[in-house]
This record gives C-alpha cells, sequence and structure tokens, in this order.
C-alpha cells in the first residue's frame, strides 16, 4: 500500500459508494428509486483515488455511471438519495435522477446519458478556465465505449490544438453495454490518443484507491507546472450488469471466473476486517439519507414547469 | 432615420458582443478570415484578438460542445455557422445538452450560447445549403429561437439576448437579406423580453399575413402591390418562433378574419401548422375563409435556377393567395409578372 495516501480514509469512502448502490440494489425493487441506475461497484477505486487528489474547485463532467463520482467528488448523500427518489430535495430536484446527478458546489458539473456528450463540455470549461485566467482543473471522465465517437475525436483535437488544461480519463471496464473492446475498437486507446499530440498515462490497478491517488497526483503535480491535455486510461471492473441491479452472467458475454481475479484484490472485498470496522456507521448514514429522502416532498406540476428557460 | 444594412447591423452587434462583455468569445469556421463571415466578423480578430474570435476546426458537434461548457464556466460564446444546414450536425450538443443542461439539473446552470446560423437561398444553394430549421429547433423547449427579418430587430434583438439572457438562442439569418437597407430608429431600440417580441409590420384590415424572415420582406411587397387595387393587407413578423405574441395574432384575425402564413421553410409541421394551432385552439369562428399557408414545395431544394423558382413561392402566388382569400373576383387584379424572388434580393453574382 502507498503511504502517501491514508488507506484507511479512501477505503471509507470507497465502501461508502458500495454501500450506497448495495443499499439501492435492495430497495430498487420497491420502485422507490425512479430511474435506471448504472452502478458502479467494482469501479469505485477510480472514483475515490481521482477525486482524492481533487479539489472543489477542479470541475469534473461525467457519465449516467454517476453515483461513485458524484459522491467521491463530495456530492451530498442525502440530496442523492433524495434525487433517486424524484423528491423536490434531490439535488436536481428530482429532474435528473440517476443518469443525471450533479452538484456544481463541489464541481460535480453534470452527467450525461448520451455517450461521450460530456467530453467536448469539459473541454469547454478547461477553454473559459484558461481564457479567464483561472487554474482550476477541468476533468473528462467517460468510458472506453465513449472514444468510438466523432465528438471525442473532435474534442481531443481542439484540446490539444489550444493546449487547453484538461485531463480526459477513460474509465476502462473493456465493455460497452455486452460488447467487448476488441469487438468495437480497430485502433488501441492510448495510441489513438498519442495521435493528438496528447500525453498519454496508463494506471492498471484500477481497484486500488492509493494506487490510483498516487499516479494522479504525480500528473496533478506536473500538470500544475505545465498545465496541457493529459490522457489516463484507468483499468477497471464493472461488477454488475451494464443497467440495472443484478449480475448477468447467465448472458454468457463475460463469465465469473473473469472477474475472480479482480475481486481477489478488491479492498473491498479483501480486507474484511476494516469493512466490520466501518460498515456500521456507513449504514447509519446512508439509513439517514433514505429516510431524508422519503420525507422530501413530492414535486408538483409548478416544479415540472419550472427551469426550461 | 438612419439607414444600415441586415450585414451592419450584424457586424455592429458583433462588436458590441464583444466591446461590452470581456466574457464574449465568438468561435466558427472562418471567422477570422478575409471574408469575415460574410462581413459580420471582419476585424474583430484584429481588436479583440484571436483567443476571442477564432477560427475553429470542421467540428459542429464539438465545438457546439465546447461553447457549452464554456458557458457552463463563465463565457457567453458565439458560435457562426454559415449555413443552418451543417448545424445539424450539432444537434446532439444543442437539443440534449444546450437544451436541457438547466432543467435536467433542476436549474443550476445557465446555458448562454448565442448560435448563428445562415439560411441560404438562391441558385446553386441546392438541398444542403439552403434549409430553415426554425420548425425543428422551436419544437424544443430550452431554446429560443429568432429569425430577424430587418436591421432594427438585429440591433434590439442581439443586444438583449447577448447581454441580458442567459440561455441558449438560436438565430436564422437570410443570407439574402445581408444587402438590403433598412430604417434602423436607434431612440427606439426596444430592451427586455419585448427586444425579440413579434412586430406589427404593416397595419391593414382585409387579411393577416403572418410571415418569417425574408418572408416579411415578400408580404411587405405583396401589400404594397395589393394596395393599389384595394386590398389593404396587415401584416405580423413573427420574429421569434418561439416566442409568438398571441395577443397581437388573435387582435389582428378579429379585425381580418382572415389568416395566410408565409414561411420560409416547409409548411407541413411548421410555423404555418404552429400558427394555424394558436388560432383554431382560442376561437376557430375567427377565420371567415379557410386559412392559407405558403412555404417551400414539399421536397428537398433542387438545384437548377428554373426549379429553384419554382420549388420557393413568388410574388405572383403570394398575391393569388390573398386575391382568392379575400373573394376579389377572378380577373380583376393582374398578377405581378415575377417568376422569381431571389433576383429581386440578390445583390451577388454567382451562388453565394
Ligand atoms: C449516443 C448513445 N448511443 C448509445 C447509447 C446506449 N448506451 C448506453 S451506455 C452504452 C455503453 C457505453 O460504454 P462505455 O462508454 O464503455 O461506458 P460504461 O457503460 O462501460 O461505463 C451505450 C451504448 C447511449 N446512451 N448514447
Ligand atoms: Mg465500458
Amino acid at each position: 500500500m502507498n503511504s502517501r495516501w491514508n488507506y484507511r480514509d479512501l477505503y471509507y469512502q470507497a465502501l461508502r459508494i458500495r454501500m450506497v448502490e448495495e443499499e439501492i440494489i435492495k430497495i430498487y425493487s420497491s420502485d422507490k428509486v425512479q430511474s435506471p441506475v448504472h452502478l458502479s461497484i467494482g469501479q469505485e477505486a477510480v472514483a475515490v483515488g481521482l477525486c482524492a487528489v481533487l479539489t472543489e474547485q477542479d470541475m469534473l463532467f461525467s457519465t449516467y455511471r454517476s453515483h461513485a463520482f458524484y459522491l467521491a467528488k463530495g456530492g451530498d448523500l442525502k440530496q442523492m438519495m433524495a434525487e433517486l427518489f424524484g423528491r423536490l430535495d434531490g439535488c436536481c430536484s428530482g429532474k435528473g435522477g440517476s443518469m443525471h446527478l450533479s452538484f456544481p458546489q463541489v464541481g460535480f458539473m453534470g452527467t450525461s446519458a448520451v455517450v461521450a456528450s460530456g467530453i467536448p463540455n469539459a473541454v469547454g470549461a478547461a477553454f473559459a478556465e484558461k481564457m479567464l485566467g483561472r487554474g482550476n482543473l477541468t476533468l473528462a471522465v467517460f468510458g472506453d465505449g465513449a472514444t468510438e465517437e466523432g465528438v471525442y475525436h473532435e474534442s481531443l483535437n481542439f484540446a490539444s490544438l489550444h493546449r487547453l488544461p484538461i485531463i480526459f480519463i477513460c474509465e476502462n471496464n473493456q465493455f460497452a453495454v455486452h460488447s467487448r473492446q476488441h469487438e468495437r475498437q480497430s485502433y488501441s486507446l492510448r495510441k489513438h490518443v498519442e495521435a493528438y499530440a496528447i500525453e498519454t498515462h496508463h494506471i492498471s490497478q484500477g481497484f486500488d484507491f492509493c494506487e490510483v491517488a498516487s499516479a494522479f497526483s504525480d500528473i496533478c503535480n506536473d500538470f500544475k507546472e505545465s498545465p496541457r491535455p493529459i490522457f489516463i486510461e484507468v483499468d477497471t471492473c464493472r461488477y454488475m450488469e451494464h443497467v440495472g441491479t443484478g449480475e448477468d452472467f447467465y448472458g454468457g458475454y463475460r463469465s465469473a471466473a473473469e472477474q475472480a481475479e479482480w475481486k481477489r484484490q478488491d479492498p473491498l472485498i479483501k480486507d474484511e476486517a476494516l469493512k466490520a470496522e466501518l460498515a456500521p456507521q456507513i449504514a447509519i448514514e446512508i439509513n439517514e439519507s433514505i429516510a431524508f429522502a422519503e420525507a422530501s416532498p413530492l414535486p408538483s406540476y409548478a416544479d415540472v414547469l419550472k427551469h426550461v428557460l | 432615420m438612419e439607414t444600415m444594412s441586415y450585414r451592419d447591423a450584424l457586424a455592429e452587434s458583433m462588436h458590441d458582443a464583444l466591446a461590452n462583455h470581456s466574457n464574449t468569445v465568438i468561435f466558427g469556421q472562418g471567422v477570422d478570415d478575409f471574408k469575415g463571415t460574410f462581413g459580420t466578423t471582419l476585424g474583430l480578430a484584429e481588436k479583440f484578438g484571436a483567443h476571442r474570435v477564432m477560427d475553429t476546426p470542421i467540428s459542429e458537434e464539438g465545438i457546439t460542445g465546447i461553447c457549452v461548457g464554456a458557458a457552463l464556466n463563465g463565457l457567453r460564446p458565439i458560435h457562426i455557422h454559415i449555413r443552418a444546414d451543417f448545424v445539424f450536425l450539432a444537434l446532439n450538443q444543442i437539443l440534449n445538452m444546450a437544451a436541457k443542461y438547466k432543467y435536467m439539473f433542476g436549474g443550476h446552470y445557465n446555458v448562454p450560447i448565442f448560435i448563428r446560423a445562415v439560411i441560404g437561398r438562391s441558385w446553386g444553394q441546392g438541398a444542403q445549403h439552403s434549409q430553415s430549421p426554425q420548425a425543428l429547433f422551436s419544437h424544443f423547449p430550452g431554446l429560443k429561437v429568432i429569425m430577424p427579418s430587418n436591421a432594427q430587430s438585429i440591433l434590439e434583438s442581439y443586444r438583449y439576448l447577448l447581454s441580458d439572457y442567459h440561455g441558449p438562442v438560436v438565430s436564422l439569418e437570410h443570407r439574402l437579406m445581408y444587402d438590403i437597407q433598412f430604417d434602423v430608429d436607434r431612440a427606439n431600440l426596444r430592451t427586455g423580453e419585448q427586444a425579440i417580441a413579434s412586430y406589427l409590420a404593416r397595419e391593414g384590415k382585409d387579411i393577416t399575413i403572418v410571415a418569417t424572415s425574408i418572408m416579411v420582406l415578400e408580404a411587405v411587397r405583396v401589400a404594397k402591390y395589393l394596395a393599389e387595387y384595394g386590398i389593404d393587407c396587415e401584416i405580423i413578423d413573427v420574429n421569434s418562433t418561439t416566442d409568438i405574441d398571441q395577443q397581437l395574432l388573435l387582435q389582428s384575425l378579429e379585425k381580418t378574419g382572415r389568416l395566410l402564413v408565409a414561411d420560409t421553410s416547409w409548411v407541413s409541421y411548421g410555423v404555418a401548422a404552429e400558427i394555424n394551432r394558436l388560432v383554431l385552439e382560442h376561437n376557430p369562428h375567427l377565420l371567415k375563409v379557410p386559412s392559407k399557408s405558403l412555404g417551400m414545395a414539399p421536397t428537398p431544394c433542387p438545384t437548377a435556377k428554373v426549379m429553384e423558382d419554382m420549388y420557393y413561392p413568388n410574388l405572383a402566388q403570394f398575391a393569388q393567395a390573398i386575391i382568392a382569400m379575400v373573394g376579389a373576383s377572378e380577373g380583376d387584379i393582374p398578377l405581378p409578372n415575377e417568376r422569381s424572388m431571389s433576383d429581386v434580393y440578390k445583390k451577388f453574382r454567382g451562388p453565394f
């Protein structure tokens, strides 16, 4: 373990995310959660490791697989739960749901359910940051599948052309829904990015939040010396089905055996002692967030009509 | 009163947006070149800096997304397309992101981006350089769409939308109007939300013509022509297709009882359909005779001039529709002898 990062703190954060999602799984059949959910279980360490290095002013744009980054970036859990429950006190007043969480107070700038759509938005925010002479980081977080979209290419080109202060994070879980990367991509991810004269990095131990944090903090230190576009591929593993709350090995597109090695190294599974120690406190917070969500008022028709223009 | 061309009004609006707001930036293909977007951005890169008036890669979706992100982080981007047809590549960012960002996230964000797109017309434009997508953009909640038909409208609406309005805007300009001179009353520029309201372009008692963009100019021409034969047309310039002045429309129809909609696009599912809906849902008995709509033939735009002249409505067809509606007896009024509307406005040679 890397001593620069407090293992226990990061473990707590990652476990908190996993337990929140496990709670969502538990209650999902009640239909209290009112949107499709794309769970991050297995991928929490990426969000936790990266966000450990960021400040609240740094801006992060991500995707429909939003829970882990929302929580890791500092989004409020109660408001997230209320959002999932479709309540007025939700972080987006019930209009976003699981696929559209946002918490601008901590730089969690929005999540798009249209693959790759948030990438140019992050580039634009970085453009503004540079033009306005401010020094915060901007992150675009997306999956391996998003790199197949044309707008990803357009975004890399523009970011490199104008040397914008942006970090592209590709969470590579090797799947887009049920398709493997090699079935979809004729290119090698990082080689392709390098064709834009953008520096690339690879973090292969995406299960290890301390490792992610220390690798990312080295990159960020260097970035601060010389702000420029940087691309980081982080290997990770989605344990659950693409969307929904179950496992999907029955579908035959991947096997439990494939995940075994990853899970064997996953601290949230491996370190049972720490889990047992920290879980009760987290469970209390989760229960409070559910109580908060259930007590929050349902939106009215007047609320439906708000925020259009 | 001062006169000013459509082009100069655009150029002045672009200049003033940069001069008055240090967070305004202009993006677009060729905005800094020697032609400067048909002369509307000439000299601005030199005056305000290349970082504020920026030539872009040919990446309509990407640049639109970049404008959205820049707007979320404090800038007021203007994004210019020399043809409205090219904006279709950016529909994802406009419709799924810009139009939804405020709503989807419960009001946390404003996205002040201003998209200028030019409607092309005249021979040679063909199917992909001539489209007029106001119906498409006006359909989606979250956007404001304007179709200025004169220089005054540009000065008013651009000033308001580029300074005091904080959401996404699509402005559909018309290429054929760029060289036309208009009267401008600077002392009485409308402000606030009024700046994009519909205009009563002409008062009359026999028929209400509701028109968009260059069709307002056509309506004025046809009204002048028919006035000589005792037909008195009222003209409403829609100005903003998302902010149609319903009261102005209904009051006019109470007076005239006749409705003709003249739009720059196809009739079905378009402005004509929407204007008719507004009337019918209010009071179908307002109409003394069935309404009519004037728009492009229900085909893609053909390239050859001889076909283009048939594709767009001309002055004779416009006059004929009105004559039929007001019930003047056939043959009493000669039709204007003019086959091509483009010829009247086109001040440049060649297709652009
Ligand atoms: C433009 C678009 N096309 C298709 C979809 C359907 N879809 C949702 S998620 C997804 C896979 C994306 O894979 P990846 O980017 O690797 O992200 P992951 O789900 O693995 O986190 C697809 C195809 C979509 N939401 N948007
Ligand atoms: Mg993936």
